[in-house]
């Protein structure tokens, strides 16, 4: 009897083993669902209030009105065959071209269905032309214009981000350790700067090194004209790197490395750290297991939120440094109320952060054992 | 065996001074008393009378504000406070002492499976692989009554019993001759305070372990204890055998203790000890105990020396 009832419990723990796998998915799944539902509902409410506040309730629309209507005064003026039509006629000629015009671009519609027509368009990335701004090539192709300036924008910050994230970790992890140290103290009263955006100190490091000891570039990214050895170029880029890099570092790494330096402090002050000091483990495994490990979650939003700053560019910054970047252009489309660019760097933005959101929760739930995904959370017992 | 080998612990005139802003805190102040093998000692004190900074004085876990660190602590008849920094880690800390902290909860990483932590010691200290200190970290678990699956699980998931004999089987893992508890039950329910010290008198007995119990719970304690030290202000006011001890202590602060416990078959109202314990900053250059003492004399105003009376060591002036 006993012999036949043996393989049941083992067929049964598999039944169950799998039945919480079952479990698991179907968890999984309804909770990102249901995020990814919340994450795009954010994105279309910002770009609402982009497009609407981008076409200024409908002002924008109407200098665009205008510009068709003038256009096509000037184009009668100008053409002979028009020109010598009696008052009536011109008038009923441009009259027709205006409507045809206006219609082509959707400007004889409410105001709402306007709006929407934009918003759907940009939330299937369909970013249209731009009114003004074209691309190097001459293109006016938003997603041309907006592609051909992202890689500059992705080299400077991309690359600022990344270093001073692990100088930044690095030197709080130092100075953790030598807690009141003068380093630490300096650190200390120096976080004020963070006060000022980096392109405040950019004009006065473009001051001190470009204007007065003329050893580094006033802006741009290569010289002029562009090196055609990829060596020399990309030497040429780093030149150009420097003065804007020393800008962004100081105006975030004092205050970054003083609130990091004092995560780690209270951090290493747990008593399981005091206990890993206890069981004889090197500084360095400390360090690692009873440290790091533990804030992991926190290192890797700040560095995953780092990066989402990095895509959007700085307007001002770029602007400062003459630096051919989406910021930079951004501030340019802003001038000219460009709106479909305006939108579409907004739109590109939002589906980057909602993306860096999403996936930072499944990130958490890796790294740390605690979080778990679309659960209700707490020990079992 | 020669009567003069050298006992397990022996401490002498041990100090730990932390510095404040408000002064310098005598937590540890001239501390002197041995422990022989296979003993227990339980240290008794009100809180805040230095108990936790002595075991941390011992493992030379010091905070950053340490004002001065001295004495001597001879493990096995070597002095372990000549050795350097690096030297005290890979000799002394879990080799020849380890600990159970006061609040298991907090003392496991949480986002490390307790086995590799119950493990990691082994690891450390042994140079053993892995596999071989996971297998020794099943045994432990078997010693402390924990379920071995609980060996893959995480500290959250396990209750604070658990958790607390996850910490002792950690203590126990690289076999050291002494352990010091610091309150390990204090945050536990009576019944599961009477499961642990099951726990530890079976290690006595079974491993020879020698321990440093630091409580205020003298009900509980009075089970495990060979010896019996009462600390007060800093110092330790009274040692003996625990059988001397608990029926007649002699110094007036450790009589009040014992007679501020409630007792069950006695139809007696527990006392009280009138007033606060000292701030540790700014110690009057009396008795410690003369403010509160309730057989205070003129003689009091001196610091009274040790005294030995019956094989037992009391510092007050009654016994001079």
């Amino acid at each position: 009897m006993s012999e036949e009832n043996q393989p049941q419990p083992a067929s049964l723990e598999r039944v169950l083993a799998r039945k919480r796998a079952a479990d698991t998915f179907k968890r999984v799944a309804r909770y990102s669902a249901v995020r990814l539902v919340t994450l795009f509902l954010t994105i279309v409410v910002a770009i609402f209030l982009t497009i609407v506040i981008a076409n200024m309730g409908g002002y924008v629309d109407e200098i665009r009105r205008g510009e068709i209507r003038e256009n096509f005064n000037q184009q009668a003026a100008m053409n002979p065959a028009i020109r010598n039509l009696s008052v009536e006629e011109r008038r009923q000629w441009v009259e027709e071209r205006v409507r045809i015009e206006e219609e082509r671009q959707g400007l004889n519609k409410p105001f709402m269905v306007r709006t929407i027509a934009y918003m759907s368009n940009a939330l299937t990335l369909n970013l249209g032309r731009s009114m003004h701004l074209t691309s190097d090539s001459g293109s006016r192709t938003v997603r041309l214009i907006l592609l051909e300036r992202l890689p500059s924008t992705l080299v400077l910050f991309g690359t600022a981000n990344i270093l001073l994230f692990f100088f930044d970790l690095y030197v709080a992890l130092y100075l953790s350790r030598r807690y009141g140290s003068f380093l630490d103290k300096l650190v200390i009263t120096l976080a004020p700067l963070n006060s000022a955006p980096g392109w405040f100190y950019g004009i006065f490091l473009i001051l001190i090194f470009a204007a007065i000891l003329k050893i580094l570039p006033f802006g741009g990214m290569v010289d002029t004209p562009p090196p055609s050895e990829p060596l020399r170029y990309a030497l040429s880029m780093m030149k150009h790197m420097i003065l804007p890099m020393l800008a962004l570092a100081l105006s975030s790494v004092f205050l970054a490395v003083y609130s990091q330096r004092t995560f780690f402090l209270i951090y290493s002050s747990e008593d399981y750290v005091e206990m890993a000091k206890a069981k004889g483990l090197t500084s360095r495994d400390i360090e690692r297991r009873y440290i790091l490990r533990p804030t992991l979650p926190t290192i890797i939003t700040n560095f995953a939120l780092g990066l989402i700053t990095v895509w959007t560019g700085a307007p001002i910054f770029e602007t400062i440094f003459q630096w051919p970047g989406l910021g930079r252009q951004l501030f340019e489309a802003i001038g000219l109320y460009d709106i479909p660019i305006i939108v579409g760097e907004t739109v590109i933005f939002s589906y980057l952060l909602a993306i860096t959101v999403f996936l930072l929760d499944f990130i958490y739930a890796l790294v740390d054992p605690r979080v778990k995904v679309g659960g209700q959370g707490g020990a079992p017992s | 065996m020669s009567a003069n080998r050298e006992k397990l612990l022996r401490v002498e005139d041990l100090v730990l001074h932390f510095r404040t802003t408000v002064g310098t805190v005598q937590a540890v102040d001239g501390i002197n008393f041995d422990l022989d093998y296979n003993r227990a000692v339980v240290i008794l004190g009100e809180s805040g009378c230095g108990k936790s900074s002595l075991a941390k004085a011992i493992l030379r876990l010091l905070p950053r504000n340490v004002g001065a660190y001295s004495g001597k602590v001879y493990l096995g008849g070597s002095d372990v406070m000549a050795l350097s920094d690096e030297e005290f880690r890979q000799n002394v800390r879990w080799v020849g002492i380890s600990m159970v902290p006061q609040a298991a909860m907090n003392s496991l990483n949480p986002v490390i499976r307790v086995g590799d932590q119950v493990a990691e010691p082994a690891m450390i200290h042994m140079g053993v692989k892995k596999e071989e200190a996971m297998k020794l970290a099943r045994q432990m678990f078997e010693h402390v009554g924990v379920p071995e699956d609980f060996l893959v699980r995480y500290p959250f998931e396990l209750s604070g019993g658990m958790r607390q004999r996850a910490a002792i089987a950690m203590a126990l893992v690289t076999a050291p001759n002494l352990i010091i508890l610091d309150e390990p039950t204090s945050a536990l329910d009576l019944l599961t305070q009477a499961n642990i010290f099951n726990v530890l008198k079976r290690i006595k007995k079974e491993l020879g372990t020698s321990f440093i119990l630091i409580t205020h719970d003298i009900a509980t304690s009075s089970e495990l204890a060979d010896e019996v030290a009462v600390m007060y202000a800093g110092q330790i006011v009274e040692t003996g055998e625990a059988k001397d001890f608990f029926p007649a202590p002699l110094h007036p602060y450790a009589q009040m203790l014992m007679a501020s416990v409630p007792r069950l078959r006695a139809d007696q109202d527990p006392e009280f000890i009138t007033g606060q314990p000292p701030s540790l900053i700014n110690l009057p250059p009396s008795c410690r105990f003369a403010p509160r003492c309730p057989k205070r004399r003129d003689r009091c105003e001196q610091d009274p020396p040790i005294i030995e009376k019956d094989g037992r060591k009391v510092k007050c002036w009654l016994y001079a």
